[in-house]
């Protein structure tokens, strides 16, 4: 479909629209935005990729909040925005969305603007320590401040009745995992009621995305959610590089597939076995640890780190891989395959591992879809929902792949998904490392100069699912805002739908089933 | 005979921790991994008695006192079941039922440390313990009764005696009678399906989480504990069950045939445990009734066919 026809099917008639790259903006007036949005969601099925605010009041004297719509296959996104002139009050769009909840929390929080019809207005991310009236993404916070302490108290919803008690967990854990609190409402070992409460690493990310020079914005991006450091990083550059028009080598669009895929297969191949051993079943989880080492190992030979940081430039990728080492790679490729596909047929033959897995942690398709479910657990679920594919990027409308599904969504179908998955990867892998151009170059001369007052928006597919960076620029060419959004932000507030009336020594399964960032949620 | 005693007393604290170790080694291999050394528990064990202990201000005497307690009773127990001979039968400690209720008291104080610092966790473990305790109870109770009722006695040492002599052919009610013993074993000695030795997972812990509390010289008294009690089962299923090459009389010259065979005996039980944790995933807690009650009722058959 062509720009102008997207327009005419999905903007009412009237409104001035804006096309820059693969991004149509409009301005909407402040009332009409609940209309507009509820129609882009439901009437037309788009898909809400994030809302955010833009604080302007040095450049043009307001605030604007986006709302990011994409529109499948198409890789284009609407993105209408209201401005708020002297106000610092919004409708909210959650009464009929819910999956907008999140994001509108998290402008009230950060920049203290309040969606106006919103059911629960908490603070989310930002401890109780942190002043209610210090809003730390507007430009008059100074990010070197440090604001006095208060102490409010947090308040935890609360079941009440014979029997029930609350077991608090965390945020420090046994093991060695990221920080998080959760509070259950137990009767017996039956789960009545799970909230998480995170925010623990809240570490000033898209704040210091305004501050850092360019160079540090990529490193920055790459230390998100350390474990997704390629993907994270590779959304971040292609925001950039639609900003300032630069279109990257054939070859680095190849060698950006396959870094990407190794990123995928050493997680994924990590949580397959983490979730067996969680199932107590040793035998997985140790020889997944073992092959997951393999492919580190790999990438810290291809690219020198173990995490494929360093890698990602804006206009193409700083590492090359020889046609020596591609064959060396494609071979080892095959041989973790092998060596995998064993593993997993012993596991799969063990009746007593598969009846831990299947019922386990099982949400709802409604629940889910309401949340905004994507990633694993949504195609888990069944939903086709894939940026690969939806909004393809680097070089992935060249190759033919298809998206791993389940239906049942409990813990075996996100076992099962990850699996499939891997096996599309592979495939992946080798179309990419015989298809790969021989051209030399990997990185685009064009100097990176940023269109002014404009837009870039950035997805991939991360092993848990899409990423979104939004990057928003000033009137001197200059970024005013990177809005981030890991696909745990939308997954972690499933977890405690999944949980409801299974016992409590089967949360650590489910939990990594879903294997969610907090540092990605918590930025 | 005081030599004799001697060895008895100090076998199972002795070579507890080996034991265990060799559990671990063996898993170790069987997922493909090297493992730490078979002598490492020996080595954890005297770094955490040379450690430094904190203890929980709320924590009242029974906290303090439980670990010495439970370490005793595994000490009175390895000397008061059959090891190598049966020559000590009348020791009054070894009657069926007061080993099956020492067993319980571990148990009950170690619930009872677990719920006294009113950790979280501390609780859930007491309560998952006294779950499944109260369910294991009967199993291993009746499965050695079928045994009692085969020998005409309730003293462990006769009973080892008679079954070693008893034809091929009225052997099969104590191999179901094992059955349920197994089962047990597992339950009480916190192995997979039951409960995961080797999990810090604080939300899955049955025997963990009562010991969560511990460090220092008090954990190393609690985990030897652990050892001796594993080990203590393992030779009531070996010396009961299958107590051939038992040494019968005083004779010092026996010992050493008894012995060795006694250990091959442990070893071939502790590779069956650590086969089962290596192929085996966990079961469900709401699962786990079920398996006891198979337990109870194999005992239960035993002892009908006997009668």
């Amino acid at each position: 479909m062509k720009k102008t026809n997207i327009i005419k099917t999905y903007i009412p008639d009237g409104l001035e629209t804006k096309i820059e790259g693969n991004i149509i903006s409009y301005c909407v007036d402040v009332c009409n935005i609940v209309q507009i949005c509820n129609k882009l969601y439901f009437t037309h099925n788009l898909q809400l990729k994030t809302i955010t605010a833009v604080d302007e009041r040095n450049d043009g004297g307001w605030f604007r909040i986006l709302y990011v719509f994409g529109v499948l296959k198409e890789n284009i996104f609407l993105v209408p925005y209201i401005i708020l002139d002297n106000k610092e009050e919004f409708p909210s769009i959650t009464k009929d969305i819910h999956e907008a909840s999140g994001y509108e929390r998290k402008i009230k929080t950060f920049f203290g603007l309040s969606p106006v019809g919103h059911p629960s207005i908490q603070k989310i991310l930002l401890h109780e320590n942190w002043p209610d009236t210090v809003f730390p993404l507007r430009k008059d916070f100074n990010w070197q401040t440090k604001p006095e302490e208060v102490h409010e108290s947090y308040e935890s919803q609360k079941v009440e009745g014979e029997g029930i008690y609350e077991i608090p967990v965390g945020p420090v854990h046994a093991g060695i995992i990221e920080p998080g609190h959760f509070r259950f409402s137990v009767a017996g070992e039956k789960i009545i009621l799970l909230k998480p409460k995170l925010g623990y690493k809240h570490k000033g990310s898209e704040k210091l995305f305004e501050i850092l020079s360019m160079e540090d914005k990529v490193r920055l991006s790459e230390r998100i959610s350390g474990d997704t450091s390629f993907t994270h990083s590779l959304a971040f550059c292609q925001a950039i590089e639609s900003l300032s028009d630069i279109e990257i080598p054939e070859r680095a669009k190849y060698l950006r597939v396959i870094f990407s895929e190794l990123e995928r297969l050493a997680n994924h191949i990590n949580d397959i076995g983490f979730i067996m051993l969680d199932a107590g079943y040793n035998f997985g989880g140790s020889n997944c640890a073992r092959l997951r080492e393999v492919v580190m190992q790999w990438n810290e030979r291809l690219t020198g780190s173990r995490f494929l940081r360093g890698v990602n430039n804006i206009g193409g990728v700083t590492r090359d891989i020889g046609s020596k080492t591609a064959s060396e790679l494609l071979d080892a490729l095959g041989k973790i395959h092998q060596d995998l596909n064993e593993v997993i047929e012993v596991s799969q033959s063990s009746s007593s591992l598969i009846n831990r897995l299947s019922g386990t942690g099982k949400i709802d398709r409604q629940i889910a879809m309401d949340h905004g479910v994507i990633g694993v657990a949504g195609r888990a679920l069944g939903l086709v929902r894939d940026a690969r594919i939806d909004y393809n990027y680097a070089a992935y409308n060249k190759l033919k792949f298809n998206i791993a599904l389940e239906k049942n969504g409990d813990v075996l179908a996100r076992w099962k998904i990850r699996i499939k998955e891997i096996h599309s990867s592979m495939l992946i892998l080798e179309q990419v490392i015989q298809g790969i151009p021989p051209d030399k170059k990997l990185k685009s001369d064009k100097k990176v100069i940023l269109k002014k007052n404009s837009l870039g928006i950035g997805i991939t597919e991360g092993w848990r699912g899409d990423i979104v960076y939004l990057v928003v620029t000033n009137s001197s060419g200059h970024v005013n805002r990177v809005d981030v959004r890991d696909p745990s932000f939308i997954n972690w507030t499933i977890l405690e739908h999944s949980i409801i009336n299974e016992i409590i020594p089967d949360f650590p399964l489910i939990n990594k089933s879903f294997n969610l960032s907090y540092s990605g949620n918590d930025l | 005979m005081s030599i004799i005693f001697i060895l008895q007393v100090i076998l199972v604290p002795a070579i507890s921790p080996l034991c265990i170790g060799i559990v671990k080694k063996i898993k170790a291999k069987l997922q493909n991994r090297t493992g730490a050394s078979i002598f490492q528990p020996y080595k954890d064990l005297w770094k955490l008695f040379h450690k430094d202990e904190v203890i929980s201000e709320d924590a009242s005497w029974i906290f303090k006192f439980a670990p010495y307690l439970i370490f005793s009773v595994t000490i009175i127990l390895g000397a008061s079941i059959p090891l190598f001979s049966t020559i000590f039968s009348d020791n009054l400690l070894s009657d069926l039922l007061v080993v099956v209720y020492f067993i319980a008291l571990l148990t009950f104080f170690l619930a009872l440390a677990g719920i006294d610092v009113g950790s979280a966790f501390g609780g859930l473990g007491s309560s998952r313990e006294m779950t499944l305790a109260a369910l294991t109870e009967g199993g291993l109770i009746f499965s050695m009764l079928a045994l009692a009722f085969s020998a005409k006695s309730t003293n462990l040492f006769t009973i080892a005696a008679t079954i070693s002599s008893l034809s091929f052919f009225s052997f099969a009610p104590i191999i179901l009678a094992f059955g349920a013993f197994v089962i047990t074993m597992l339950a009480e000695t916190s192995r997979f399906p039951f409960d995961n030795p080797a999990t810090h997972l604080e939300l899955t812990m049955i025997h963990e989480a009562m010991i969560l509390e511990y460090s220092g010289k008090r954990l190393a008294l609690i985990e030897w504990a652990a050892a001796n009690k594993f080990l203590i089962f393992l030779a009531l299923g070996a010396n009961l069950f299958f107590p051939w090459g038992i040494s019968l009389s005083a004779n010092l010259a026996d010992v050493p045939l008894a012995l060795i065979l006694f250990l091959v005996k442990i070893l071939i039980l502790s590779i069956f445990v650590a086969v089962l944790e290596s192929s085996i995933a966990k079961f469900r807690f709401f699962r786990l009734p079920d398996l006891l009650f198979t337990s109870f009722i194999l005992s239960i058959i035993a002892i009908c066919l006997i009668i």
